[in-house]
């Protein structure tokens, strides 16, 4: 009954393109087909992803997991990397998207968003403009995956505390990333501590948690 | 790939583990299989206190023997749990050994349109939820692993016992949910995993609440109170209740007992922890109707089971009714009111007595129970019963001369068997049955448009009504008002018979 939207904006500008775009795909076919194993997720989970470039386009709406389909994702040879007017876009879409609770109506669950990127906002006012409207959005949690040393954690760290840096974008780094990311979207279906908060799962060692 | 060499901590067995850098990794363990896959070794990623080695050690020794020791054990330690056998140590942390899985609780197919998890285990979830079993959900699951209705019986059955035996023991499970469930509907198996969380009341403490939807709402209503505060209420033998209704419920009717459309509160995590904690209301309260589904809130996958009008708590018979309204409407906020694990273990085999076979061939469940009425019908897919049908009341001797009914009915279907449990009121149907107690002594057929039964081994009854013997090897027929004793033994049974459907 209750959905769980998440929301993944993953960068698409000229430094992506080969090997890294390659092996974001895999690792997010990889992501999904876990999901699409996982009974728990299958109830409840809905996502939509959001690509970035000189262009921000929303190549999935907000579907229910069972009917995603993952497109290929392709980026352009060069280009900025417009992550400021992507979040313009994702707040547009998660103020139209979240079914708000009611007197009537069951809400849904706080969205969490995935951001993916391997650079630095190129539309920095914007991206600054954005922060405070994010945040009043009140997303469960929002994890920034930062790729590569051109990468600029310091920036992300104005939107989130939770900021995983990959050294690089290779396949296996992308894979182990994303199967953390399937494992923090499955963590409300786990036992449930006598403590009291429910925290992200640690990240696999291989990656440098940032918080 | 290497092959890893481990010694128990408590005797001096040696077990064998192969690490190939990726175990499967649960939340509190990683998980390694033995070169003969007989066993698994499940190492605990943290370091474990004192407290946890003696927890651990005590369920490994001590537990372990007062269920080998006792009557059923082997279909406990085979069947129904996956209990851990022995403690080890390797560097600085610590281990289980576990024996491996039934081969039945892993996917022979899984979903109906690819084989994504094929081969995955039947985590408890995948059966009860509505949507896996929706032939037009793009993942559907195959229908050779959706098993009948009666297949649920079982399975609760099993679970029923799982809880009753460890609560016997003095032990509470604290996480029971469909996470640490295996099941296997065309078997009608379950069995219990991940019993190293066990809570020795007293003598260690919960380390967990439980799992969302299983967590009894007196735990959720008390979760912010500080551990310590006498008010706080954790997982014990109480709480294994209130989940083990749950997990019954929505094995049988593939929907949860308390998520309606009732909305406390407009913030999402405030309301849940309302619904499910202190404000919870069973969603088929008859008289409090505010937590009805909201139909047009329904995932479109879920709607057949989610309409609780359409299909009703009440098909699953009269036994289990009451003990719904005693765990759902009377103890859900009173927890020594809620029905035990021997109740429901009762209720339910009783249950699989009353029930009936659909004459439809394309119906999905198979099997439901009679309704007591003169024209039954499958409330699944509304097919009425064809023929008379003999319903068979069943009475205990009281005084000399008095005899009072068991309040057990069986209904009669063709090449249906009858058993030792039906004839004498002594002979209790549980795990503890003897192989020859599991032999049928007779069996009902539609025989030359009459119902008969036959005997094969009964060797005192009696056709009352006729007043003459039954001897065995001959078969009598099912009247209306036909009376039989079954036995002459003490503790014989007379079965009283009406013909419905007439």
């Amino acid at each position: 009954m209750r959905r769980l939207p998440v929301y993944f904006l993953i960068d698409t500008s000229g430094s992506m393109y080969g090997e890294p775009i390659q092996a974001l795909n895999n690792a997010l076919s990889g992501m999904v087909n876990t999901l699409r194993a996982d009974a728990q997720a299958l109830d409840s989970l809905w996502i939509s992803m959001i690509t970035f470039d000189r262009e921000v386009k929303e190549i999935v709406p907000l579907t229910e997991l069972p009917s995603f389909q993952l497109p290929e994702i392709t980026c352009p040879q060069s280009g900025p990397t417009h992550t400021g007017h992507a979040l313009e876009m994702l707040y547009e879409k998660v103020k139209l998207d979240i079914i708000r609770g009611s007197s009537t109506q069951k809400g849904d669950w706080k969205p969490l968003m995935f951001l993916f990127t391997d650079g630095k906002p190129s539309d920095l006012q914007l991206y600054r403009e954005m922060l405070p409207k994010i945040k009043s959005l009140n997303f469960g949690a929002i994890v920034c995956c930062a790729a590569g040393h051109l990468a600029n954690d310091s920036l992300l760290k104005e939107l989130t505390p939770d900021v995983v840096h990959l050294d690089t974008a290779d396949s296996a780094t992308l894979k182990q990333f994303f199967k953390w990311v399937s494992e923090t979207i499955e963590q409300g279906n786990k036992s449930q501590g006598t403590g009291e908060s429910v925290t992200l799962p640690p990240p696999p060692s291989e990656i440098t948690l940032i918080i | 790939m290497s092959i890893i060499t481990v010694k128990s901590i408590l005797t001096d067995r040696i077990y064998q583990y192969v690490d190939n850098g990726d175990p499967k990794s649960g939340t509190a363990k990683n998980v390694y299989f033995s070169p003969d896959r007989k066993y698994v070794v499940a190492i605990f990623k943290e370091k474990q206190d004192f407290n946890q080695k003696e927890r651990l050690t005590r369920i490994v020794t001590r537990y372990l023997d007062q269920i080998q020791s006792k009557e059923a054990g082997d279909y406990y330690l085979n069947e129904i749990y996956r209990w851990p056998t022995d403690l080890i140590e390797t560097r600085d942390r610590i281990g289980i050994i576990v024996p491996i899985y039934n081969s039945k609780f892993f996917f022979a197919k899984g979903y109906s349109s690819s084989d994504l998890i094929k081969g995955e285990e039947k985590n408890g979830k995948w059966f009860a939820g509505a949507k896996f079993r929706n032939k037009l959900f793009p993942l559907s699951l195959d229908q050779t692993e959706l098993g009948r209705w009666l297949n649920y019986f079982q399975i609760g059955i099993n679970l029923s016992r799982g809880v009753k035996k460890m609560h016997q023991m003095g032990l509470s499970h604290s996480d029971l949910s469909y996470n640490n469930v295996l099941i296997d509907p065309s078997s009608g198996s379950a069995c219990m995993i991940d019993l190293d969380g066990l809570v020795v009341p007293g003598l260690f403490q919960a380390e967990v609440i439980g799992t969302a939807d299983f967590i009894a709402p007196e735990v959720l209503a008390t979760k912010h109170l500080n551990k310590t505060d006498p008010s706080r209420k954790l997982p014990n033998r109480l709480t294994d209740l209130h989940a083990l209704a749950c997990l019954i419920y929505m094995y049988l009717l593939h929907r949860h007992p308390l998520k309606g459309g009732k909305v406390h509160d407009l913030d999402t995590e405030k309301d849940d922890l309302l619904s499910m904690g202190e404000k919870a209301l069973f969603i088929e309260h008859p008289a409090d109707l505010s937590n009805r589904p909201k139909m047009n809130q329904i995932s479109k996958w879920d709607t057949y089971w989610a309409d609780v009008n359409k299909i009703p708590y009440t098909i699953t018979g009269p036994y289990l009714k009451a003990l719904f309204d005693k765990a759902f409407i009377d103890g859900l906020h009173n927890p020594m009111q809620r029905p035990t694990a021997e109740e429901w273990e009762i209720a339910l085999l009783k249950t699989t007595d009353l029930m009936q076979q659909c004459s439809n061939i394309y119906c999905d469940q198979k099997w439901y129970v009679f309704d007591n009425t003169t024209i039954p019908k499958c409330p699944f897919c509304g097919t009425s019963h064809q023929g008379t049908l003999p319903v068979l009341d069943l009475y205990y001797q009281f005084q000399p001369t008095v005899w009072r009914p068991e309040n057990h009915r069986l209904m009669v279907y063709n090449n249906q068997y009858l058993f030792q449990w039906h004839v004498n009121r002594n002979v209790i149907r549980n795990e503890r049955l003897t192989a020859e107690q599991k032999i049928p002594v007779g069996y009902f057929t539609f025989h030359e448009g009459k119902w008969v039964f036959v005997n094969q081994t009964l060797t005192s009854m009696v056709d009352k009504t006729e007043d003459k013997e039954v001897p065995v090897n001959t078969m009598v027929e099912l009247t209306d008002g036909k009376k039989l004793l079954l036995s002459k033994e003490d503790g014989g049974r007379v079965i009283l018979v009406t013909l419905a459907n007439k």
